[in-house]
């Protein structure tokens, strides 16, 4: 009869108090279940989210900023420009897995066909001068693109350092392009830089100059879509031209862009005089980087922007590609917040109701408990005694509620984010260089499950048991004071 | 000698004034030996056996078992294993049977108990009159009397030499009070227990060994 067994005689020998006590935490339990399986479900949500749109950051003006100021103060204000030196600076940081930097132009040609889509071959009736190629320069010779598995270099190779530092003419284009122009890893192919000038009177463009641009192709790529498996969606349209952009892309060190934009700008100063008159004694600069930071892991990207942004000159900002998660993860930012309110009244609750019973209960056993001390038991044994009492409806209620309150989430969740979701605007897009990325809204709802997880069961019966346990220390406290002189004699 | 009280002072603060139960009280009790004490109600007898069983502490005197401060040897510790107490409303569990209230004692203390406990609870159940069927009933099943010596075997289960009892009888007719005395004399005299007996009853008294009378927080032998 040592104090294990008369915990679970405890139980059994008084079943109306075992199973009311059992029906409080179960209903409790519920609450508990349900609200911690939707904040498991959105972390989820958020985690695979953040996850898909990457570890990628970058510096940009900032557009919110600068639109705040009036025309006047715009008028004055020189926007410093951010330098490769600083660029270098940043990329240096311990956070900072990689790093490039990169301009980008457009450029036609008249020797290749442009990709234009999988059956629209056709259709080629493009007039006026084109321009479909996106150079797009590169600093960081393994093409961070690749190394991010935006696209996968299916044949050739790399650039080498030496091609970057150099900029010596090659190029890496895709798959698509190569095959559509019968072109090969060791060919070259030519684009036109083409300088127009513009006639403000008839707004026609006239073809001034141009220069060809030879390049050698090095490699080939093909995009590595996100979305490959969702076949036609809503947002298909957006998801195709995105697709032709880039398979029109062709990577080249900066260096080349960099001369391109040169002889353009030089060019079109001697076809417009005015234009030339009023750059006069300008610094002439023809490199504007965007910079592109991977960083090592995503939890880094606030103390990354938190080290960033001083360094920076006035009016740029740090953006860090999960950013973008906050605009559309709305519906289940709400759910997320509603949970974790639901979540910490529901423990607050359980350790008050629960503390309660289980006090009432215990006076009412007060003799009992006094003829175990007058018998010489440890105060110890007597509180663990009650323990077991406890812990084990504890744990049936808490077993029966992991499910329970699973399923109810799940119910609940549904109708939250229904009607949620039908309020929130669809399909935030942003297209910078960081964000290429199409999810939507309908993407994280789309991501978001309540399941039965071992995160969730383990995390649960930690949360569970230990509001119960917090919830008997009021009635334990009770028993340590008993006094059983005053209770027997 | 096996229990020896020593200048044992209790008192109740009363405002400034202290209310002394007990005044600079000392007895002593030995084995094998039938022990009343008597004297009238609010008199301390209570008081006093609180201490004896160590459920209190007096604010100063000591009281000793076997030659060692009780609270040296520590008061549940002291509970556990030297002293059986026996009250007035009897203290069983009500959710126990008989035979399980026995056993609770013997699974506290550290004294040494025969491998089958069981057995042992049922007879010494069958020792104080209580038959097998009665000892598998719940307690609140059984009659004032028969709780009463249920009590006593749960007293008797850990095998000690000390029987501290308040009251034992006080809610017994005269004949159940009868087989209790008889009890309690077959342990004093056959089982070499020493067993105290606070009480009312001068027909206790009169069969005991020794009677002591309390009074004004003086305690008097009757001879
Ligand atoms: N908590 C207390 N505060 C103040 N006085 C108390 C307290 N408890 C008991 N007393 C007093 O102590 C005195 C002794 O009480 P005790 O219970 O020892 O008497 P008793 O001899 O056992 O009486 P009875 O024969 O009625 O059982 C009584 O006068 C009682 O009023
Ligand atoms: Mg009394």
């Amino acid at each position: 009869m040592n104090f294990i067994k008369r915990g679970f005689l405890g139980i059994t020998r008084k079943k109306g108090k075992s199973l009311i006590l059992l029906a409080v935490i179960f209903i409790l339990g519920n609450l508990i279940s349900g609200a911690f399986s939707i904040q498991q479900a959105t972390g989820n949500v958020e985690s695979s989210i953040k996850e898909r749109l990457g570890t990628a950051a970058t510096v940009e003006m900032d557009h919110e900023k600068i639109n705040a100021l009036s025309e006047e103060e715009l008028g004055v204000m020189e926007f410093e420009d951010i330098g490769v030196d600083l660029i270098k600076q940043i990329g240096e940081l311990s956070y900072v897995k990689y790093f490039d930097y990169s301009m980008s132009t457009y450029l036609g040609s008249e020797s290749i066909e442009s990709y234009q889509g999988e059956g629209m071959e056709d259709e080629v009736a493009m007039t006026g001068p084109s321009m479909d190629y996106r150079l797009k320069g590169i600093n960081y010779a393994p093409v961070i693109d690749f190394e991010e598995q935006k696209g996968k270099l299916v044949d050739g190779r790399v650039f080498t350092q030496e091609e970057v530092d150099n900029g010596t003419s090659v190029a890496i284009i895709s798959k698509k392009l190569a095959d559509k122009n019968n072109l090969h890893v060791g060919d070259t192919f030519t684009l036109t830089n083409a300088v127009y000038t513009y006639d403000e009177e008839t707004g026609e463009e006239e073809l001034a100059t141009s220069r060809d641009v030879v390049l050698e192709i090095i490699g080939l790529f093909e995009p590595q879509s996100i979305k490959e498996d969702q076949g036609e969606s809503s947002d298909g349209g957006m998801f195709d031209w995105m697709d032709i952009e880039y398979q029109n892309t062709v990577y080249v060190p900066n260096a080349i862009i960099a001369s391109e934009n040169k002889y353009n700008m030089e060019e079109y100063m001697k076809t417009d005089a005015e234009f030339a008159a009023a750059m006069e004694g300008e610094e002439q600069t023809f490199e504007y980087y965007t910079p592109l930071f991977v960083l090592n892991n995503r939890e880094d990207s606030e103390a990354f922007e938190e080290e960033v942004t001083p360094l920076l000159p006035e009016f740029y900002t740090v953006i860090n590609a999960s950013d973008q998660y906050d605009s559309i993860a709305g519906p289940i930012e709400s759910m997320s917040n509603l949970s974790k309110y639901v979540l910490i009244a529901a423990v607050i609750a359980t350790v008050l109701i629960t503390g309660l019973v289980v006090l009432l209960f215990l006076r009412d056993r007060k003799r009992e408990l006094g003829i175990y001390l007058s018998l010489g038991e440890r105060r110890g044994r007597v509180v663990g005694q009650i323990l077991i009492e406890v812990m084990v409806v504890a744990v049936i209620g808490i077993t029966l509620s992991l499910f329970s309150g699973n399923l109810l989430a799940g119910q609940v969740s549904d109708t939250l984010m229904k009607a949620d979701s039908n309020m929130s605007d669809e399909g935030v897009m942003y297209y910078s260089e960081i964000q290429q990325t199409n999810l939507t809204t309908e993407d994280v709802l789309d991501s978001y499950e309540v399941n039965l997880n071992s995160s969730y069961i383990l995390g649960f019966y930690g949360i569970g048991l230990l509001t119960i346990l917090i919830s008997t220390v009021i009635p334990l406290i009770y028993i340590v004071r008993l006094n059983p002189k005053k209770i027997l004699m | 000698m096996i229990l020896e009280a020593k200048d044992l002072n209790y008192y109740y603060q009363d405002g400034e004034q202290r209310r002394y139960i007990l005044k600079d009280t000392s007895v002593s009790f030995e084995k094998g030996k039938f022990y009343a004490i008597l004297g009238q109600s609010g008199s301390g007898k209570t008081t006093l056996l609180s201490l004896l069983s160590a459920l209190d502490s007096p604010q100063s005197g000591t009281v000793s078992f076997n030659e060692e401060d009780i609270k040296k040897i520590g008061y549940e510790k002291y509970r556990r294993n030297n002293v059986g107490i026996i009250f007035q409303s009897y203290n069983l569990i009500p959710t126990f049977t008989a035979v399980e209230n026995v056993l609770v004692p013997m699974s506290i203390t550290e004294n040494e108990i025969p491998e089958d406990s069981k057995t042992v609870a049922y007879n010494l159940l069958d020792f104080i009159g209580i038959g097998k069927s009665k000892a598998d009933r719940f307690v609140n099943k059984l009659s004032g009397g028969e709780q009463q010596r249920v009590a006593i075997a749960r007293a008797l289960a850990t095998n000690v030499e000390l029987i501290l009892a308040d009251e034992p009888t006080g809610n017994l007719d005269e004949e159940m009070e009868q087989e209790i005395i008889d009890i309690f004399k077959k342990l004093a005299h056959e089982h070499e227990k020493c067993v105290i007996v606070v009480t009312h009853s001068n027909e206790i008294a009169l069969q005991s060994d020794q009677a002591f009378h309390l009074r004004k927080g003086v305690l008097s032998s009757y001879e």
